[in-house]
């Protein structure tokens, strides 16, 4: 079951396409991170799934509600933070929960309390007098204590020191149990400590979408080292990206690695080598690998 | 309703400023306007000019304060939760957009209309009417004020995300306005517009509404935006197009054949001028036909509402003014003759001044029967006056009657005077008559409803007379004072109709009018 499902979806502003046939499916209490270089498309996606623009074909439904149609009641489900949200920073933190608290059926005064304890919120500081990492945490707390079955994050860590990062993810870590979580982000270290699928969008179409884990098994770093001097292969696999070389050495990286069936690959494009290593990569070497594959191939 | 309240909460405790300031400018304005009705009798005897100068000073500056206020309330409410944009935090939030537009109706009915009616209901108390009885005036004023200030400034300010931008595109209105008063004056006939103008109105309320509730539901600025532009590009196209001349015929059909006129109409012969010739300076050269009437019952009385002058000449050339809004009063007991003046252009006149020019002038009448006509004799200090309210002769300044009135001035009332019986006391320079001189003074208001706009339900009407004395010697003494006797009557409309004068052989150089004769340019009915 699905807590996000898209199929085609398209967004046009004017003559340009922001998302093309974006087919997305966040499985219910997964932690998603959606990643992809700038302007690929990923405020964008959001802002469909929560209705704040309508999209221009295709089709999204988020917890089971067209997208079109979430508004009011829907978004006692959701908890919905981004970098650039307008807060009403003439309120309080508390007046702000207070004014907030009667919108949902659910909210949890117990929560709040431990979520201001938590992020070390002041209840009576106006949110204009907050500083950026404080500010995102009370929008965060106000977005988590009504135990939203999905929490939508755009965002969330750009500008933030790393102190109040960590406090953001604990955060919501201790709450990930009970939502599903999708997070468009490029802090990929960060993300790679929490997330259980990933989905990388470039240029409004999703290159890849699957469980953070079988990404990372996919994705190897290959040196191929030789006798004599390195040679390119004629006609690489496709599955080959960012091939190099460099005196006996040949490096490139991976996208389907299978230890047997890369073994075999390297055989056939470049015959007898003298050693072959397979180093696993990062979820930021694994981004810029394909951004810059991306920018190559277009 | 939890949700309504809850927004209302939070928007009056974020706006308690704004709200107090509109408070005070109200509770400002209630006091200058009831020092105002007896204030300036004692003001003027007691405090003089200065006081007077003062009070009303501050009478226009809060009155263009106040709904300043107002507005500047309704947008910064309305803007509270932005509906332009796409980072405000509250688009994610539950929020069900017609308990949000719910509360934002609250809090403008609470800080704004509340607090109008409550001083409504105080002035007109404090005035002697009882409020009780003009319940439905009040609402009226009430739903005047949402329909001219309120739906305006909150349809603006929904699609617009700054108090900025709000004020930007209240400027590009008021621009616009100004356009289309420019198109309406170039528009042959534009000024008998009655049925557009109500078409334009209802437009503009409805696209009002519609945007408001499309901006609540969907937030679609832009094809909000086009809507507006929309609405503007229509009455552009209803002010060019609409068939002017049908709506006056319409509305004044000729009098049937065989049908006597109230009045009866003749061309004049032109006084004699010297010097045919327009000085080389003027580029426009004004026309005057002297039109006598004659016939009108004692009790009638007939308006001149419009006049359409065309002009052919044998050469082929044509000229015509089109229709012209004018209000010209003709009573049977005063003048006798009416000066019809026109503009041309001089290169028009000078090609058909000599020759023999048919010209057609068509008229707009209605008639009036003067009826209810009571003699009244002004008594001292204040008194009731049938029909009007409260009311005394101020002597010491204006020598006139002031009145204060509930919600709306009369619809029709004459007051009819023979300045020789007149008690007022002559002033500095002034002459007193001696012999009969009637002079009439009529009060009209058009406005059908039970209220008229405005703030305050109190309103003021002056009665007072006037007389211009033809040899041009001294002023003559033409007040109501205690003590003179006045005739109070209540034309009521009879009929509306059209007729045409026409005049085979008219010589335009005979009626050019002389510069000395001028009484200014353009078109126009002087009575003589």
């Amino acid at each position: 079951m699905s807590a996000i499902h898209t199929e085609n979806l398209t967004k046009k502003f004017w003559r340009v396409e922001a998302l093309n046939g974006l087919n997305l499916d966040v499985p219910e209490g997964a932690v998603y991170a959606l990643v992809g270089p700038n302007g690929a498309g990923k405020t964008t996606a959001i802002k469909i799934l929560m209705n704040i623009f309508g999209p221009t074909s295709g089709h999204a439904e988020v917890l089971s509600v067209e997208s079109t149609r979430i508004a009011g009641q829907p978004f006692t489900s959701i908890g919905y933070v981004s970098e650039n949200q307008e807060l009403p920073e003439w309120m309080r933190v508390g007046a702000l929960l207070e004014y907030l608290r009667p919108f949902y059926p659910s909210w949890d005064r117990t929560l709040e309390d431990d979520l201001i304890r938590q992020f070390d919120l002041p209840r009576d500081r106006k949110l204009s007098n907050l500083s950026r990492g404080m500010r995102m945490k009370a929008a965060l707390a106000s977005a988590l204590a009504y135990h939203p079955k999905l929490i939508v994050l755009d965002e969330p860590f750009t500008g933030l020191d790393p102190l109040v990062r960590d406090e953001l993810i604990q955060g919501l870590l201790e709450r990930a149990e009970e939502s599903t979580i999708l997070v468009s982000s490029h802090d990929l270290a960060e993300i790679e400590s929490f997330a259980s699928h990933v989905g990388y969008l470039e240029q409004g179409r999703l290159r890849f979408s699957e469980e953070l884990t079988q990404l990372v098994e996919r994705f190897r770093e290959v040196q191929v080292t030789f006798d004599g001097a390195a040679r390119l292969p004629e006609k690489p696999p496709e599955s080959w990206m960012q091939i190099n070389s460099s005196a006996a050495v040949v490096r490139f990286i991976e996208d389907r690695f299978d230890p047997e069936r890369t073994r075999t690959d390297i055989r056939g494009a470049f015959g007898e080598v003298r050693d072959v290593t397979f180093s696993p990569m990062t979820l930021r070497e694994i981004f810029l690998a394909m951004a810059k594959a991306g920018r190559n191939a277009a | 309703m939890k949700q309504i309240l809850n927004i209302f909460r939070k928007d009056l405790r974020r706006f308690w400023s704004e709200i107090a300031v509109s408070v005070a400018l109200l509770v400002t304005y209630s006091w200058n306007d009831v020092r105002g009705w007896s204030g300036e009798r004692d003001v003027a005897a007691y405090g003089g000019i200065a006081a007077i100068v003062g009070y009303q000073f501050l009478s226009g500056l809060v009155t263009v304060l106040l709904p300043i206020a107002w507005a500047f309330l309704i947008v910064r409410v309305v803007q509270g939760e932005a509906l332009v944009g796409d980072r405000q935090f509250w688009i994610t939030r539950p929020y069900e957009w017609k308990k949000l537009l719910a509360a934002k109706v609250l809090f403008v009915v609470i800080t704004i209309n509340l607090p109008l009616l409550i001083a409504d209901v105080f002035l007109l108390a404090k005035a002697g009417f009882p409020p009780t009885h003009y319940v439905a005036g009040l609402l009226w004023m009430q739903l005047m004020i949402a329909l001219i200030l309120i739906l305006p400034m909150a349809t603006l300010a929904t699609v617009t995300a700054s108090v900025v931008q709000t004020i930007l595109a209240i400027l590009g209105v008021t621009l616009y306005m100004f356009g289309v008063a420019w198109l309406a004056s170039v528009i042959p006939s534009s000024s008998f517009s009655g049925p557009a103008d109500s078409l334009e109105l209802i437009l503009v309320i409805v696209v009002c509404v519609v945007v408001i509730l499309w901006q609540y539901a969907k937030r679609k600025t832009a094809g909000s935006r086009w809507l507006i532009a929309g609405l503007g590009i229509a009455i552009i196209s209803i002010v060019a197009v609409a068939p002017y001349n049908t709506i006056v015929s319409h509305k004044f059909p000729r009098i049937a054949a065989g049908e006597p006129l109230p009045v009866q109409l003749a061309l004049l012969p032109a006084a004699p001028i010297g010097d045919s010739d327009a000085p080389e300076k003027e580029k426009e050269i004004t026309v005057q036909i002297p039109v006598g009437f004659s016939g009108l019952a004692k009790d009638s009385i007939v308006v001149v509402s419009g006049v359409m002058v065309s002009l052919d000449a044998p050469n082929g050339l044509r000229w015509n003014s089109g229709w012209v809004s004018l209000g010209t009063e003709l009573f049977p007991d005063t003048k006798d003759i009416m000066q019809i003046h026109f503009s041309l252009k001089k290169a028009f006149f000078e090609q058909v001044k000599s020759a023999s020019v048919k010209a057609r002038i068509s008229l707009a009448l209605t008639e009036y029967r003067d009826k209810n006509r009571r003699d009244f004799v002004t008594p001292h200090g204040e008194f009731l006056m049938e029909d009007v309210g409260y009311c005394f002769a101020e002597t010491s300044y204006r020598r006139e009657i002031h009145c204060r009135a509930p919600l709306r001035t009369p619809s029709s009332m004459m007051i009819t005077s023979d300045l020789s019986a007149n008690t007022c006391w002559a002033m500095g320079g002034e002459s007193r008559v001696e012999i009969r001189l009637i002079v009439k003074n009529w009060y009209q208001n058009s406005d059908s409803g039970p209220a008229e706009l405005g703030i305050s339900p109190v309103k003021n009407v002056d009665f007072h007379l006037w007389a211009r004395n033809d040899n041009g010697a001294r002023p003559i003494v033409a007040g109501i004072c205690p003590g003179t006797p006045l005739v109070i009557s209540n034309p009521e409309l009879v009929r509306r109709f059209g007729t045409e004068l026409e005049i085979n052989s008219l010589h335009l150089a005979d009626y050019r009018l002389r510069e000395s004769d001028s009484g200014g340019t353009g078109f126009g009915i002087r009575l003589r």
